[in-house]
Formats: structure tokens, C-alpha cells, sequence
């Protein structure tokens, strides 16, 4: 069984492209990968794809435009997490010993699909009677204020960071220089959550090359060891669910952090992108990693700990609160800036500390589903 | 118990197909789901046990009287749901929570752990001009 690497990344601007399509988008991602891996495209020998609403064998276009057709290719559909839970299909290919250089890419194109915010399936009960999407992290993040005595400010905090933080990323859509008072001034979507702590509607994409350890080390003399990753799946019953605590996202990190042979995450966890599609998201999953106390999570934010220079700096490529939410690609996005912090790469982004081990998380979907992905060097 | 999806003759519809039994024209009730293995309660109902996966699971009247879980005031929603609107999760003495919209309550007076009562009424008009039965929430006794 062969340790697996990160060996190359590519991702597009994420924002509104209403010139390109999907499979340009995509295609971008992929040849910027294989580049920056310098491997030989023939090389390649399995490519998984994630997306959500780009139809059928809407990666197979991507690997026919870019030459590759010819190998496998396995398109998944995981929500928000496809695109983590393709680099984990890619990765068990690997692991298996079945491939030795396999391309993992997730790309959406939804500012064409959707205007406002996306809203749950139409036969959903829950929708039937009014849910929306940010109605339902608005109910989480209350029942977390409620428990905990988190405030609207604290929420506020998370955009103000993130915001802050894409405007030193080239790739962001929505980076921007705001304070807690302004994003609590935009308007409420659905109290007590506003409309600067809700991530953008967005079209990108991102891709990684990964290696088996014998390749990987003749390719680069600085690879990024895929160290340990989790996937778990919670009930969509509210009944027997704590909604202010995400267990899904704690069982997916216990088994990425067995994996990696990890015992005390806040100590060995040095950088972290957990996934951040609305506000209360990060503080709400940097809980569930075990990477703050339970209840904790906006005292941490508020003194500092999850700042480029704190000591767990926390979405340090801006979220997708900054940079942007094409869904599939959104999760990538988050691997591709571990890839660059823990290379010291990452430029005006790079993180205080020195990191030699970081963790990216994605989430999906009303039924919960984690995915974990540690990285080390 | 008569399980009913849809009703035709009187121009009136679930809000859902799995959350009412009994006659839509009369007074149907709200209904959830029972595992006679585990005793597990759902809503809406289910064939299958979510916990131990039996498919011995009957059908059962849901209990009138809740606290709130959590809720929100919702600012911006799909056409067909005036802004804006409080939603709450009423946790049911059976064990199960279920989302409704929360009615006749200020939302300054809304808090997490009072009594609420469900109570079944139409919901909206739908397009095709049948009424859509559903239910909504209201405070219960001195709650609010």
C-alpha cells in the first residue's frame, strides 16, 4: 500500500464567468494541475470529478477537451463535499495500488442556474413549509447562541476575517475590507443571519494531481503527504440530532486523525480551512474538528487564536466567505491553499507559524455529510 | 388508519404526502412513524426503522403539545411564502422534532423552551388554485 501525495494544483478565479462554460472552467483547472505537477499528461492514469449541477458526463468533456480522454474517469456527487470526496476516491485508487498518478477536479458553473440563494429539493417536506437554506444555519447558529451565549457579533467576526483575508487571494470574488457593524448593517436573510455572512452564488473550478509515494518523490522534492482522510454521513432526522453540534463532522475527523496518527489535533493541526459557507459554519465545524472547546469557537475568533498570525490560523485563503462558493471546486479550493501554506508558498497569505500539518474540511447537504482531508509535509 | 395523499373533489392537498392521515375534508391528523422492534418514533413517517433498520413500523398519531427548539425569522424566501415569517422546531413529547411555521407570536416574545401547540390549517393557495393543508405553530397556555 502506497502513502499518497499531492504533487500539483490549479484552480481558476471564482466568481461570475458568464462567457465560459464548465468545461472551459474546468479544463483551466486541469492543464493548470498537470503544470504545475510537471508531470507527463500521459502519466495519468484515473481522473475523479466532482460537481453538482453540471449534468451528465460533465467531467468526461473536461478530460476531452484537455486530451486526456482514454483513461477512467468517475464523476461524484457528494453536495458540497464532491469535490473532497473525489480526492478520497483518488486517493483509495492509489492506496489500493491500483493507479500511481490520478487527477482529482471539482468545477461548478452556477451563476447561470441560480439568481438568489439555492434552495433544498422540491419535494422536501421541510421546504414545503418555508425552509430555506439559510434558514437552516440561521436555526443552528440560535441554538448555538442559545447553549452557549454566542452573539451576533461573534458571527459577524468570521466574515470580517475571511473577507479580509481573500483580499491577498488573486482567485476571490468577494474579498472586502468590512467591519462587524458593516456586516451587520446588510440586510438580514434570515436572523441572525445576514447577507455579508452568506457565501456568494459561483462559477470555478480546482484540481489536484496525486502521486503514489515512488512517483511523487522523483516529481518534487517538496511533496505534500495526504496524511489521513475522513467521510462521514449523519441522519437528515432532527429528532435525535444536536443542532448545535456537528458529530458528523467529528466522526469524519477522528477517522482522518487515526489515519494520520493524530492524538491531540490542537496541537498537531498547525493551519485549517474548515468549510465556511455561511459565518456560523466555521466556528460551528472548528468544534467538531476538536480544534476548539466545545462552545468556544467565537471566544477563540474573538481573541485572535484563528488569525494568519493566531495560533490556529483558521480560512487564511479567505473561505468561501471571501473567495467563493462554486460548490464542487469550493472544497478543492481549501487543498490547494494548504498545499501552498504548508510549501510556504502561499505569498501575502503565508500563516505565522510555520506550518507543517494543516486540515481542510467540506461539507454537504441537509443529510451531513463530512469529508476531512489532512495534509503534512 | 386511511393514509391520504391527495383528495381531488374538494380542491385540497397535503402539504406533503407522508405527514397526515384521516380525511383531509374532515379533521386529519398529523402523523409520525413507530418501530414496534425498538420503538424509535419519526417524522414524517418511514418504512424502515432509521435505528434498527425494521421495517415493522406503524403509523401513529403525533402529540398537539411541543417546547421550541430553535427557530428564525426568514427575510427572504421563494414567492409563494410572504416575508417575513418566523420557523421553529417544536420538539414533541414523542421524541421527534418537526419544522412549522410559528404564528401569532411577536417575534421579540419568541423563546427557545416554550409550549407551543400545532395546530392543522390551510397553509396557502397553490397555483392551481387548491387549498395546500398543512400546519402551523402557536403558542401554548402562558408561553408568550
Amino acid at each position: 500500500m502506497s502513502d499518497v501525495y499531492v504533487v500539483g494544483i490549479g484552480m481558476t478565479k471564482f466568481g461570475k464567468h458568464p462567457d465560459r462554460t464548465v468545461v472551459d472552467l474546468g479544463s483551466e483547472a486541469v492543464r493548470e494541475a498537470i503544470r504545475d505537477a510537471e508531470v507527463d499528461p500521459r502519466r495519468i492514469e484515473a481522473a475523479y470529478c466532482g460537481h453538482v449541477f453540471q449534468g451528465m458526463v460533465a467531467g468526461q468533456r473536461v478530460l476531452a477537451q484537455t486530451g486526456l480522454a482514454g483513461i477512467p474517469l468517475t464523476n461524484v456527487e457528494d453536495a458540497c463535499s464532491s469535490g473532497a470526496v473525489a480526492i478520497r476516491e483518488a486517493a483509495l485508487a492509489i492506496r489500493a495500488g491500483e493507479h500511481d498518478v490520478v487527477l482529482a477536479f471539482g468545477m461548478e458553473h452556477l451563476t447561470g442556474r441560480f439568481r438568489g440563494a439555492l434552495t433544498p429539493a422540491e419535494d422536501d417536506l421541510e421546504a414545503a413549509v418555508g425552509l430555506t437554506m439559510p434558514a437552516i444555519y440561521a436555526m443552528r447558529a440560535r441554538r448555538h447562541m442559545e447553549e452557549f451565549g454566542t452573539t451576533r457579533r461573534q458571527l459577524a467576526l468570521v466574515s470580517v476575517k475571511n473577507k479580509r483575508n481573500a483580499l491577498d487571494h488573486p482567485a476571490a470574488q468577494v474579498a472586502a475590507a468590512v467591519t462587524v457593524e458593516e456586516v451587520l448593517a446588510s440586510e438580514v436573510v434570515a436572523w441572525p443571519v445576514h447577507r455579508l455572512m452568506v457565501s456568494p452564488v459561483s462559477d470555478g473550478a480546482a484540481a489536484i494531481v496525486l502521486a503514489a509515494e515512488e512517483v511523487a518523490k522523483r516529481l518534487t522534492d517538496r511533496p505534500v503527504w495526504v496524511e489521513g482522510i475522513g467521510w462521514a454521513l449523519d441522519t437528515s432526522y432532527w429528532g435525535n440530532r444536536d443542532l448545535a453540534y456537528p458529530r458528523y463532522v467529528e466522526d469524519a475527523a477522528r477517522m482522518a486523525y487515526r489515519m494520520a496518527g493524530i492524538s491531540e489535533p490542537r496541537r498537531q493541526i498547525h493551519v485549517v480551512e474548515p468549510y465556511d459557507p455561511f459565518a456560523y459554519k466555521e466556528l460551528h465545524h472548528l468544534e467538531g474538528l476538536l480544534l476548539a472547546e466545545r462552545g468556544k469557537a467565537p471566544e477563540d475568533l474573538a481573541r485572535g487564536r484563528f488569525d494568519r498570525d493566531g495560533e490556529l490560523p483558521s480560512c487564511p485563503s479567505g473561505g468561501l466567505l471571501g473567495v467563493g462558493n462554486p460548490i464542487a471546486a469550493a472544497g478543492l479550493m481549501k487543498i490547494c491553499e494548504l498545499y501552498w501554506q504548508l510549501r510556504g508558498e502561499a505569498g501575502k497569505r503565508q500563516v505565522a507559524n510555520s506550518p507543517r500539518r494543516g486540515l481542510a474540511q467540506a461539507w454537504g447537504d441537509l443529510m451531513q455529510i463530512g469529508t476531512v482531508v489532512v495534509l503534512g509535509v | 388508519m386511511v393514509e391520504v395523499t391527495e383528495t381531488g373533489r374538494s380542491g385540497v392537498v397535503p402539504v406533503h404526502p407522508d405527514v397526515f392521515a384521516g380525511e383531509l375534508e374532515g379533521e386529519p391528523q398529523l402523523v409520525g412513524s413507530r418501530c414496534r422492534q425498538c420503538g424509535a418514533r419519526f417524522f414524517p413517517r418511514r418504512g424502515v426503522c432509521a435505528r434498527c433498520l425494521s421495517a415493522e413500523v406503524e403509523v401513529v398519531p403525533l402529540g398537539r403539545v411541543g417546547t421550541l427548539h430553535t427557530y428564525t425569522v426568514v427575510y427572504q424566501s421563494t414567492p409563494e411564502f410572504p416575508t417575513p415569517y418566523i420557523l421553529a422546531y417544536v420538539d414533541l413529547p414523542e421524541g421527534v422534532r418537526l419544522l412549522a411555521p410559528l404564528a401569532g407570536v411577536p417575534v421579540d416574545q419568541v423563546r427557545i423552551g416554550m409550549p407551543l401547540r400545532l395546530q392543522v390549517e390551510p397553509l396557502r393557495t397553490d397555483a392551481a388554485g387548491r387549498t395546500v393543508l398543512g400546519y402551523r405553530l402557536y403558542a401554548h397556555g402562558g408561553g408568550a
